[in-house]
């Protein structure tokens, strides 16, 4: 689960990306982070996988209160997590497989055991066939799904997503979303943040609205229209 | 009751976690090991570029050990008995000669003395090139002295060889002494220099290919900040992020050191037919050395060394500004 209490976050020279945020997404819950360009989504999403530290208030993720994982912890917490960018972040010069592995890699997983899981993923995401190519050969939509494979092929308790789906057409988009409501159905804990909201209300899932950093609106699943 | 019972449910776990660790550690040592060197290869203009200059930089310091190492057993095989030459006074006898080498003879720091008489002389003179004209004009008059040859005793220093030398100039009947071992201990002055200049020159070269490979993993690096990003964000430590490029350093090293290894070789091969000429020339007696073989394997493992430190010090200085 996701637990922030009293979150501000201000970045050198004062500007003010998030106050005051309070919220809970419980384990195995599917919510949605909202708002328009520059509310705070990506620091929020920055503050769970400790690429930036709160100026005030606690965040506690998995378990784990963040404010007392140090400098070495960092890796070990990140590797507890799947991350999802809207610019996949993959490696281009290593395969589709290769870039899967990577978790795996890092992990210390056993060969035979990565290379079980590698496949179990990108058949989850319907790229088994494209293991062997190169990034670059596929589409975006393809390269995004890569990317989601390579989140979830370590089983993370927790999967945020920096807007997966902003460089994909509508039809891409609901399908890539339909893939993370699938995580969430075996119970892990999914953090989306995205502004299409017409995408959002088909999902029908919790939707957590922010405005110049501060909680405005938190939408239950069944109240989305 | 139930506590133990936990503990030794646990510890197969965590040994098998261990081990499982261990195992996954190695495994990326290896991986690290392959990908750093396939990286170099795949750029194989750059990697030839680094590995030639750490080949000549640490050939360089090798090729000069190679000909001090020469001339101290050239000089060591030419002045294995280094003799002083006593001349007599011209008034000085046969008898006279051989009663000062019978007392020469008696000391304790001689190992022998030969007597030269004066016709010896004068035959060793008109056998000499370019004299024998000069001696003839002499007629039947021999202005030579009286030499006796003194042998110092192996293992004299220089001091004690000196006070011998004096000794043998304080005597009533000698008018000159010849000491043959000075120009020996000059060069072996000499040849002290020149082992410092290399000690200094090759301190110096290694320091130059710390840099080379520094600079190289440096660059490598920053053109992989991207990856490096990547990699933290999904969790990789900062050693497990630096490996490829600390084996990097090591591949650049051994490479550059086998190079210079082979250099030198090249260098002991292109010596060794002049070599072999004055070897004939002083009759086999020069005994002229090669490289030693745990020199030529010594240089790749101390290249890969500097290599591998020169790649740790950039390298975490770098990925703190990669990441």
């Amino acid at each position: 689960m996701i637990r922030f209490d009293q979150v501000s976050k201000r970045y050198e020279g004062g500007h003010e990306a998030l106050s005051q945020l309070s919220f809970e997404v419980a384990a195995g819950e599917m919510a949605f982070v909202t708002g328009h360009s520059g509310a705070g989504k990506s620091t929020l999403l920055k503050l769970i996988a400790l690429i930036e530290r709160p100026s005030h208030g606690q965040i506690v993720v998995d378990g784990q209160a963040l404010a007392k994982v140090g400098r070495g912890g960092i890796p070990k917490l990140r590797r507890r997590l799947g991350m999802v960018f809207q610019d996949h972040r993959l490696l281009m010069d290593r395969t589709v497989f290769a870039n899967v592995e990577l978790p795996l890699l890092i992990g210390g997983i056993a060969p035979a055991e990565r290379s079980r899981r590698v496949r179990a993923a990108l058949e989850k995401v319907g790229l088994l066939s494209y293991e062997r190519q190169l990034p670059d050969s596929l589409s975006t939509g393809e390269q995004q799904r890569v990317g989601i494979a390579r989140a979830i092929v370590a089983r993370p308790a927790v999967l945020i997503a920096d807007e997966p789906t902003g460089n994909l057409d509508p039809q891409l988009a609901v399908e890539i979303m339909g893939l993370f409501a699938e995580f969430q159905d075996i119970g892990t804990t999914v953090l989306v943040a995205s502004h299409d909201l017409p995408l959002i209300k088909r999902m029908h899932k919790r939707v957590v609205v922010l405005d110049h950093g501060r909680l405005v609106a938190d939408i239950p699943g069944e109240e989305v229209l | 009751m139930n506590a133990p019972a936990v503990t030794e449910k646990a510890a197969p776990r965590s040994e098998r976690s261990q081990s499982r660790r261990f195992a996954g550690w190695r495994e990326h040592h290896g991986w690290s090991a392959a990908t750093s060197l396939r990286r170099l290869g795949g750029r194989p203009l750059g990697t030839l570029m680094t590995v030639a200059v750490l080949g000549l930089a640490l050939a360089l310091p090798l090729a000069f050990y190679l000909l001090l190492a020469n001339l101290q057993s050239m000089g060591g095989a030419l002045g294995q008995n280094p003799a002083v030459s006593v001349f007599l006074k011209a008034d000085q006898t046969g008898p006279q000669a051989n009663l000062l080498a019978g007392e020469l003879r008696n000391r304790s720091d001689v190992a022998g003395v030969t007597i030269k008489t004066p016709q010896q002389g004068l035959d060793e003179l008109a056998n000499l090139q370019g004299f024998s004209g000069a001696v003839h004009a002499l007629d039947d008059a021999n202005p030579l002295p009286w030499v006796l040859v003194v042998q110092p005793k192996a293992g004299l220093d220089a001091p004690a060889v000196n006070a011998l030398v004096e000794a043998l100039r304080g005597e009533r009947a000698v008018d000159l002494v010849q000491d043959s071992s000075q120009w020996r201990l000059r060069l072996d002055a000499l040849l002290g220099v020149g082992h410092r200049v290399v000690l200094v020159l090759a301190a110096l070269l290694a320091l130059a290919a710390l840099l080379v490979v520094g600079n190289t993993v440096r660059t490598d690096i920053a053109s992989r900040s991207e990856e490096i990003g990547v990699l933290m964000l999904l969790g990789a430590s900062r050693a497990f992020v630096r490996r490829p490029y600390l084996y990097a350093g090591i591949w650049y090293g051994l490479f550059g050191g086998v190079l210079a290894s082979l250099l030198a070789l090249a260098i002991e091969l292109a010596l060794a037919g002049p070599a072999a000429e004055l070897d004939r020339a002083y009759g086999g007696s020069l005994s002229l050395g090669a490289l030693p073989w745990w020199l030529l394997l010594a240089v790749p493992l101390a290249s890969a060394s500097l290599g591998w430190i020169g790649a740790r010090l950039v390298s975490a200085r770098q990925l703190r500004k990669a990441a």
